[in-house]
């Protein structure tokens, strides 16, 4: 397997504070690895830092054999961006723009595409989440697992190597959990490398290849969900898992 | 004292270029202090260093000074140091400091109301600073504050009758003038106060109609 991610020795303080404390994680190309852990414990921060959202205090982040990323390295900090798409929480879609503009805005920006292409991509990729009818509508007038939808296809329309969600599932009504669930299960099927950030067991079970518990800034505890959900080996793991499973 | 339409109906030519200087100056000055509002608010809002601090002095000076001390200032005073503007020019610059300062403080109130979840989205998706500003945090700030922008805007229009002062013939200037020769000042003061009443409400409609465009993809 071709590894698409490595981390080393990865280290984020603010001020006195470590919120990192020294992770390693290497991932491989088309991988799916679900991150649980309770909450408060750096699993934002620590995601945020592979695409630069946070520069790391210390450690290297590599992408796809590509350059070392380094604490201090802007430059290689804001290529890093490039390759990696992100999804949060509160979707984050430009309220003044329409669903089309939300789409093609970066790549005609960066000069990835023209307009013309930028719009067809757009509009094949909402046909994939069955949006196509929303593309001339405004955020606001989605609903939420809508408006992730959109974020989650805005993302791809850079064609990242690597995809991040942190929590992507969090502030949704439940109803509209499922198809935002249904479209990540999708590109997983399809060879998407996704570090996922969720509460939701039940993909973690499903779609991880890999389930990292993560806890107090470090990594417990790793393993295919078959081992994590049913012989973890950490006492931590056991009760988090007691916790939310019960 | 009867009130006497056929004079302000004799009048009316005088009156008329007085309101088109008084547009000429005022919107001259309007599209100049929006202008002097995003560059100033941007280079306070990103704490541009030095860019940043004189602009908040501009700001506080223009705040606390009268408007018609900053007018002869710039009138009586930029020529004695070898900067001569004509009159009007010298009117446009004056109302247009004065207002700039009022939209610095408009345009950084909008921008304050912008998401931080915007601008690291913009990052997730490897848009520059500069793209971020003008395409994303920019057009959300304008809509919170176009009332407050407005608002300015019918102060520098209303504030344009300082420039009487200095002996420009706009609207308030050719009122004067005429009462000193006519002596019908209540029909001449009623008649510039229906003006400027006028003024400010064609002001206030054209901005309402684009307030309710820009409203339009928030309302669901
Ligand atoms: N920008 C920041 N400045 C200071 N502290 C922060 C910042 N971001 C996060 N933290 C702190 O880091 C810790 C971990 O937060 P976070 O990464 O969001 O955890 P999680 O995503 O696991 O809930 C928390 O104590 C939080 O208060
Ligand atoms: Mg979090």
């Amino acid at each position: 397997m071709k590894p698409m991610l490595t981390v080393r020795d990865l280290h984020k303080h603010f001020g006195e504070h470590e919120v990192v404390k020294g992770v390693d994680l290497d991932v491989s190309e088309g991988e799916v690895v679900v991150i649980i852990g309770p909450s408060g414990s750096g699993k934002s921060t620590f995601i945020r830092c592979l695409n630069s959202l946070e520069e790391p205090t210390a450690g290297t982040v590599v992408i796809d054999g590509g350059e070392s990323i380094q604490a201090g390295n802007r430059r290689a900090l804001a290529r890093l961006r490039e390759d990696v798409g992100m999804v949060f929480q509160d979707y984050t879609l430009f309220p003044h723009m329409t669903v089309l503009a939300n789409m093609t805005l970066a790549p005609v920006k960066l000069k990835r595409a023209s307009r013309a292409d930028a719009e067809r991509e757009a509009l094949a990729l909402l046909e994939r989440v069955g949006l196509q009818h929303k593309a001339d509508g405004y955020p606001s007038e989605l609903s939420g697992g809508q408006q992730q939808r959109v974020a989650i296809v805005r993302a791809l329309a850079m064609k990242p190597r690597l995809l991040l969600f942190d929590e992507p599932t969090s502030a949704l009504d439940p109803e509209t959990v499922g198809d935002v669930l249904n479209v990540m299960k999708g590109l997983a099927a399809e060879g998407m490398t996704m570090i996922v950030v969720t509460h939701e067991m039940g993909f973690a079970r499903e779609v991880a290849d890999r389930v990292v518990f993560f806890a107090d800034g470090r990594i417990v505890e790793m393993g295919p969900p078959s081992q994590m959900f049913t012989a973890p080996k950490e006492a931590r793991t056991q009760q988090f898992l007691h916790s939310v499973l019960h | 004292m009867d009130f006497d339409f056929d004079y302000l109906l004799a009048q009316w030519p005088a009156l008329l270029d007085g309101v088109l200087m008084t547009l000429r100056v005022s919107l001259l000055a309007i599209a100049a202090s929006l202008v002097i509002g995003v560059l100033g608010g941007a280079a306070r809002v990103m704490k541009i260093p030095l860019l940043a601090q004189f602009v908040a002095l501009y700001v506080e000076l223009i705040r606390n000074t009268p408007i018609l001390v900053q007018l002869f200032f710039i009138f009586y005073g930029l020529p004695a140091i070898g900067m001569e503007l004509s009159l009007f020019w010298s009117g446009v610059l004056c109302l247009s400091l004065w207002a700039g300062a009022y939209q610095v403080e408009n345009v950084r109130g909008g921008l304050a109301t912008v998401e931080y979840g915007m601008r690291e989205a913009s990052m997730a998706l490897s848009l520059k600073p500069i793209h971020y500003f003008a395409l994303v945090a920019l057009p959300i700030a304008f809509r919170t504050s176009l009332p407050a922008m407005l608002n300015t805007a019918i102060s520098l229009l209303k504030n344009s009758s300082y420039l009487q002062a200095i002996g420009l013939a706009e609207l308030t200037f050719v009122a004067v003038d005429r009462i000193a020769t006519d002596f019908r000042a209540i029909e001449m003061f009623s008649a510039i106060c229906v003006i400027y009443l006028a003024l400010v409400a064609v002001l206030a409609a054209l901005t309402g109609r684009l307030s309710a465009h820009l409203q339009r993809p928030f309302q669901h």
